[in-house]
């Protein structure tokens, strides 16, 4: 009886289960996917399908360099969210009881606030009398402003990199609090030092946990148009933008979904490479 | 009372009024306008009501598309007159949505800025000898520039390639744009219908000026930011008036200057639909909103100019180039995303 109930309760569930996933995930890739293969001349879309906007990604100069570039820059972001986020993480985590958390959740709250604001805030502590060169000058560390951080790639850099850190830190964070605390005892009991310690057990350890972290971020960094469009001015020119101009007003939504498929081939490959070094090898013992 | 509901601007119930009052039979002095906000303004109704006894009705559109899907879906018929610019203008007289208007009926066209009143030379308006449109309202993409920085007032849109601007620039980030000022800073005449050879000059001219630019900008309100915390002296002004009205509001030491080789510039103007009913009744709105008071009051409220009392969008020598459709906006968003691409 009872199982008979959970039976027919189930298939609703079950079909609500699918269909969210179908409709507002898998439904619209399908559609990028499709629209990739027409093509369209003088505004008006063409139905017939076609290789052409693949073949023209490939062909023309214009396209390969700004992704490869923009990969480069992704990559550079990803670490240096790392390197900032990884003490984060391990000082979050070597913190006890409620602390922990509350520190956890402070640290989140910029998460909360629009990512346009952020951009905007950014940008004027960046800018060429901005806050930061104000200050630099204030402080007679400086007679001109600075301006190898003003709208250049250097500012998406620095930009990406600060937004993005929390993501990295969530990660670390999880796979150092993971570690058996009677480990890192036993360490010290076998007579390591703190630095061997840090290096040959908690290190290995929370490696997983950095692999995941690079992946989201450099997932999230690469499909971001708009720090390079807000922060990028005239040089920091990234394969998002491009994108982003083919449905303005180029108005060429085949190949914009043509770039978006390249795009998501890549964060999906990034995604893969991800998984298989992320793996906790602990976990099969 | 419909009425009322209508010019609140309510697209839904407009629709439902228009359908209603066309139900209702062509009632003794009915007007049916379609219009941009500001351009019909509630004291103005208001006053041409008391004048006439007519009954106007406006529906306010917020695109270009809105106003082609509203004309050419009722073949002209759901309207009497309607505002357009005139690089759109030129479809609705192709497809024969417009009736050409009698000037002796408009008096106040004669009264209008040196550059408008003459309207063989205001190019769109005019097809085969006849007025299919009255200009109302422009505004023209002049040069923002910061008067403490820049010297001696700029006359031409060359200043933006001067080295000693080098990072003080703020540009447009719109191809279309910008290859049609560049064209004009090069001296060539049509400056929307490009040959490829021309095209690749203005690339190459466009990537030199990439060198000398600190952002591409999208909307007034970031140029304005980045102008506050950055050192800039020149922003290519795609908001021309709007824009500059909000930098001085913020305390900037700007002025504005159209360039001598031609500023681009939009014109919208009334049209009379194919399906006009009271034809006169139309003409007189249009020939009352080309009063001096009027026009005035537009300035100050919208930041447009008009076209019967000077304003500071343009000089009574300043020459204006209306914008046209493009030959191919495709074509040149491509190369506008190869410059920035560009190293």
């Amino acid at each position: 009886m009872s199982a008979v109930l959970r039976q027919s309760g189930a298939w609703p569930a079950r079909i609500a289960v699918f269909a969210y996933p179908l409709a507002f995930i898998l439904f619209p890739l399908a559609a990028f996917l499709a629209y990739s293969f027409f093509w369209t001349e003088h505004g008006t879309m063409s139905y017939a399908l076609t290789l052409g906007n693949y073949q023209r990604f490939f062909t023309d100069p214009v396209f390969l360099p700004v992704l490869w570039q923009t990969c480069v820059l992704c990559f550079e972001v990803a670490i240096l969210t790392i390197l900032a986020g990884y003490p984060v993480a391990y000082f979050l985590a070597g913190l006890k009881g409620r602390k922990r958390y509350v520190l956890l959740m402070l640290m989140l709250v910029p998460l909360l606030m629009s990512y346009v604001i952020k951009i905007y805030a950014i940008r004027s502590i960046l800018g060429g009398n901005g806050v930061l060169n104000r200050t630099l000058i204030w402080l007679g560390v400086i007679d001109d402003p600075l301006t190898f951080f003003v709208f250049n790639l250097n500012a998406v850099l620095l930009t990406l990199t600060v937004l993005l850190i929390p993501f990295a830190v969530l990660p670390i964070f999880l796979s150092l609090e993971r570690i058996p605390r009677n480990l890192i005892d036993a360490s010290a009991d076998l007579g390591a030092s703190a630095a061997q310690t840090f290096l040959r057990v908690i290190l290995p350890l929370s490696l997983p946990g950095v692999v995941t972290a690079l992946t989201f971020v450099f997932v999230l960094a690469i499909g971001d148009f708009l720090t390079p469009q807000m922060v990028g001015g005239q040089s920091g020119f990234t394969f998002g933008r491009i994108i982003y101009s083919q449905f303005g007003t180029a108005f060429n939504w085949p190949f914009g979904a043509a770039l978006s498929v390249i795009l998501a081939i890549m964060v999906i490959g990034a995604i893969a490479i991800g998984t298989v070094f992320g793996r906790d090898r602990s976990a099969g013992r | 009372m419909f009425g009322k509901w209508v010019k609140r601007g309510l697209p839904v119930m407009a629709s439902v009024c228009v359908l209603m009052s066309m139900a209702a039979g062509a009632d003794a002095k009915e007007l049916r306008v379609l219009a941009w906000q500001g351009y019909a303004d509630d004291d103005w109704v208001k006053e041409f009501e008391a004048k006439t006894g007519a009954d106007v009705s406006v529906v306010f559109i917020g695109t270009d598309d809105e106003i082609w899907a509203k004309i050419k879906g009722s073949e002209g018929k759901d309207f009497d007159l309607f505002a357009v610019n005139t690089a759109q203008l030129q479809r609705y007289i192709d497809a024969g949505l417009t009736t050409p208007i009698d000037v002796e009926k408009v008096p106040n066209q004669k009264t209008q800025l040196p550059i408008f009143n003459d309207l063989a030379k205001v190019k769109g308006v005019m097809r085969d000898g006849k007025v299919h449109a009255i200009p109302f309202c422009f505004d023209s993409i002049g040069l923002i520039y910061d008067t403490n920085k820049v010297k001696t007032p700029p006359t031409s849109m060359d200043v933006l390639w001067d080295p000693q601007y080098k990072g003080k620039v703020l540009a447009y980030d719109n191809g279309e744009h910008n290859f049609s000022f560049t064209a004009l800073t090069l001296g060539i005449q049509d400056p929307f219908n490009l040959t490829p050879e021309q095209m690749d000059a203005i690339k190459k001219k466009l990537v030199d000026l990439k060198g000398n630019v600190l952002s591409f900008y999208s909307t007034a309100d970031e140029a304005l930011q980045i102008y506050q915390s950055n050192d800039v002296a020149l922003i290519w002004a795609n908001y021309g008036q709007q824009q500059v009205k909000a930098m001085k509001d913020a305390g900037a030491p700007i002025a504005y200057v159209n360039p001598k080789e031609g500023a681009l510039a939009w014109l919208d103007t009334w049209a009379l639909t194919s399906g006009v009913e009271d034809k006169e009744l139309a003409e007189e709105w249009i020939n009352f909103l080309l009063q001096k008071q009027i026009g005035e009051q537009l300035s100050q409220r919208t930041g447009f100019g008009n076209t019967v009392a000077p304003s500071a969008n343009a000089a009574p020598d300043d020459k204006l180039i209306y914008l046209e459709a493009v030959e191919d906006p495709t074509k040149r968003a491509d190369l506008w995303n190869e410059i920035k691409a560009a190293q």
